[in-house]
């Protein structure tokens, strides 16, 4: 609900109320990077950038000093892509012990569709630098203990949040010599996953403007601990109306603080040139609207701060039409209890790519090792979403090529089983689709129709078992598809289904068509017959597009996969099990007042 | 087709972009839902709404053995009476189709039609099917695959034959 500033030209819309342009409050049809993560952020989404607290233990730690044990301090490293390490942070030092458990925790940012490789070492700390601040430590003058390595998504996957790595001698694998364990454990720095969704209504309002009525909208704001308020969000304008029902806002709790904070409540007269004039404001806690709300009762507006003596009673009132709580889970809430995203891939053998043993082909196998398109979006993608599944077995299919002594398929298994379309792993995928070049003679036109259709019907059946399973379709392609009206169809159909689905185009064709089957401009698909998408389930990007660009191309295809795998369990209330959550049970008692 | 009549819960949620002469409509919109042989149900008015009423209704439609479709209406309460502002099918095959369990909450939304053909606004509803599974949905696989096989797959007490060819692709299935 940020943007609460903006209140120059198109300010009358909300910020963070109820969108019209999705049907059932989905934050994914809203557009993407900043404004999905801002988006979502202010409906308590959180997916995108979920901050981590990292705490840390270790035992059995080797004892460096003679008289006494180690005095070890662990310090946490981002490997970057390039191998090189990128410091996050230290934690302090704890003096004598070989089974320290740290208290400094490290905060970082979860990024669901980025590989986050960390690297944990342990140093014992001479006695001599004890009175310097742990910061201006010289690593390479303390005694190394140990290091382990894990990706952040191993941690959270986990249902414990939780994992125990063997601490190793630095870049060395011989010798398991026994170094002890070192323990992370990850946190959601999120307060708590409640949020409460009001209604507010105004009556009897001044009347602010000259010819008509006024254009009213409210502003709540939240003080600080700093002292003076930060506003946290505000509502559309209602125009000419002295007695506005505003949207449903929904506040979270990282908002609000606590629902005994005293909410600033202003409501102001809309004006073009930004100047909005106050008609009047108030003070309440969230526990104070909800009693008003209970007894149906309105509250009057005062025309300056409540603190000030000149203060004066306004006939406008403010009333709350719905209080409601409620619990919104994460992404990651999901996935460590259990949900799971299964992978699966399609990979195109049209004509088009040009013959795969010359090297200006899309599908040419360097044999020096460099990866084609192909090739490299399959690894980037797969190597994210794997974490995510618990089989690791992936259906991989080819469409728009001919199968040995068989017709044109538009989906024929990579790995040439007849009935088996699935293949172990990200290598798996590899060396089905490196032996399909030579056992697949490319052709076409380029449908996508039946590969999607397949994969709604995995996802579909799913459903009868549990529904933990959530799907992701890659489809990788170097043309503009044929049948983009059956396209259509089966996207229309599959989005009332678990499945999102991910579009890769490669070489240089015009994808222009492909955008359109990316909701992501607001314009919903709809299928000949009439129906209408009920969410966005698809996401294309050129590849051309993400390597000129700074941006990889995971993070480009996966951002909207968060928000759209949270608006199908969310729509259909379906609740992660085992979740606790304190903050959430403490704050019950209202809901009993 | 001897079996009990069985029925959906149609939760009416929103609508979208209405207009009347191609004007956006101001309030006072209701949805009617029905088979053609039952008695017609319908939504309260939307009054603040405009143009994007919502109504998180849920209204309970009974199936007749031989329905198809179901008729979604749209209608608006004006100074001259009820003017009806588009309506749309929804054809049963949407919610039988596939290997979805009968159960399942599908959210559907569909483009709303003038009396000409004109495209109107947008209908968003949640359906599910209730009481006993509609005779469609036995029958459909006989016609569709011909491969139906006696393979089966199984969820919440309903039966769907399953093709033969498909079944291989999702060994992690279990029936």
């Amino acid at each position: 609900m940020g943007g609460c500033f903006s209140d120059t030209k198109g300010g009358q819309q909300a910020v963070g109320g109820a969108h019209r342009s999705t049907p059932f409050d989905r934050p994914s049809d809203q557009g993407h990077n900043d404004a999905v993560d801002h988006f979502m952020r202010s409906r308590g989404l959180h997916a995108l950038f979920t901050q981590i607290e990292l705490s840390f233990s270790a035992s059995k730690l080797r004892d460096l000093d003679v008289l006494s044990k180690s005095d070890p301090m662990a310090v946490v490293f981002a490997k970057k892509r390039d191998g090189t390490l990128e410091e996050l942070g230290r934690t302090e030092v704890i003096m004598n012990t070989l089974n320290p458990v740290w208290i400094s925790k490290i905060t970082i940012a979860f990024q669901f569709e980025i590989i986050q490789p960390l690297v944990f070492q342990v140093y014992d700390v001479d006695t001599k630098y004890h009175n310097i601040p742990v910061k201006m430590l010289k690593l390479n003058e303390q005694d190394f203990l140990g290091e382990a390595t894990c990706a952040l998504s191993e941690i959270v996957t986990k249902h414990s949040k939780s994992l125990t790595l063997n601490l190793r001698e630095r870049n060395e694998h011989r010798g398991m010599k026994n170094l002890g364990t070192f323990t992370v454990n990850a946190e959601e720095t999120m307060a708590s996953r409640t949020v409460v969704e009001l209604v507010f209504r105004c009556s009897d309002l001044d009347n602010k403007d000259l010819f008509s009525k006024s254009d009213p909208f409210l502003r709540i704001s939240r003080p600080v601990e700093s002292g003076g308020s930060v506003p946290i969000c505000k509502t559309e304008v209602v125009n000419n109306n002295l007695s506005p029902t505003w949207k449903p806002l929904l506040l979270t709790m990282q908002q609000f603080g606590s629902k005994d904070t005293p909410l600033t409540i202003e409501c102001y007269d809309f004006n073009n040139n930004g100047r909005h004039s106050l008609i009047g404001k108030l003070q309440k806690s969230l526990a104070e609207l909800q009693k008003l709300h209970e007894e149906k009762a309105g509250t009057n507006f005062y025309s300056s701060a409540p603190v000030q003596i000149d203060q004066k009673l306004l006939k406008g009132q403010l009333f709350v039409d719905r209080f409601c709580e409620k619990v919104q889970y994460s992404f990651l809430d999901y996935i460590s209890s259990g949900f799971e995203l299964n992978f699966m891939v399609a990979i195109d053998f049209t004509a088009s790519n040009g013959n795969p043993r010359l090297p200006d082909s899309l599908h040419y196998i360097d044999p020096s090792g460099r990866l084609n398109a192909y090739q490299q979006a399959i690894v980037e993608v797969g190597e994210v979403i794997q974490f995510y599944d618990s089989d690791r077995h992936f259906p991989a299919w080819g469409f728009g090529g001919r199968p040995i002594d068989g017709p044109v398929s538009h989906c024929f298994n990579l790995n040439g089983s007849a009935h088996d379309s699935e293949v172990e792993g990200i290598q798996g995928i590899m060396s089905a689709y490196a032996s399909a070049l030579y056992n697949v003679s490319l052709a076409g036109p380029t449908l996508f129709g039946h590969v999607i259709n397949k994969a709604a019907q995995i996802a579909s059946c799913s459903l009868s078992d549990n529904q933990t399973k959530y799907f992701v379709l890659l489809i990788i392609t170097d043309g503009v598809i044929t049948d983009l009206q059956e396209t259509k169809d089966a996207i229309v159909k599959a989005s009332d289904l678990p499945l999102s689905i991910l579009v890769v185009g490669v070489g240089g064709a015009d994808f222009k068509e492909m955008e359109a089957l990316d909701a992501d401009n607001g314009q919903r698909l709809e299928s000949l017959t009439g129906r209408i998408a009920t969410r966005d389930i698809v996401q294309f990007v050129p590849m051309r597009e993400v390597q000129s660009g700074q941006i990889s191309i995971v993070h480009s295809l996966l951002e909207e996969l968060p928000g759209q795998f949270l608006a199908y369990m969310r729509s259909r209330d379906i609740k992660p099990p085992l979740v606790n959550d304190p903050q959430t049970s403490g704050s019950s008692h209202f809901e009993a007042s | 087709m001897e079996e009990k009549a069985a029925s959906l819960e149609i939760t009416v949620i929103s609508a979208e972009e209405l207009r009347i002469d191609n004007r956006p409509i101001k309030k006072n919109a209701f949805v009617a839902v029905g088979t053609g042989e039952e008695k017609w149900r319908s939504t309260s008015v939307d009054r603040d709404g405009g143009s994007y009423p919502s109504w998180n209704e849920k209204l309970e439609v009974e199936l007749p053995p031989h329905a198809r479709s179901i008729a979604v209406q749209v209608q608006c309460k004006t100074a001259v009476g009820i003017k009806t502002v588009g309506s749309a099918e929804v054809p049963l095959s949407d919610i039988t189709e596939g290997y979805v369990p009968a159960r399942h909450l599908h959210f559907l939304s569909y483009r709303l039609r003038e009396r000409d053909g004109r495209r109107n606004g947008i209908i968003n509803l949640c359906v599910r099917m209730v009481g006993p599974t509609h005779p469609l949905r036995s029958n459909r696989w006989m016609g569709s695959s011909s491969s139906a096989s006696s393979s089966v797959c199984k969820g919440s007490g309903v039966v769907i034959g399953v093709p033969v060819a498909w079944r291989g692709e999702s060994k992690s299935m279990q029936f």
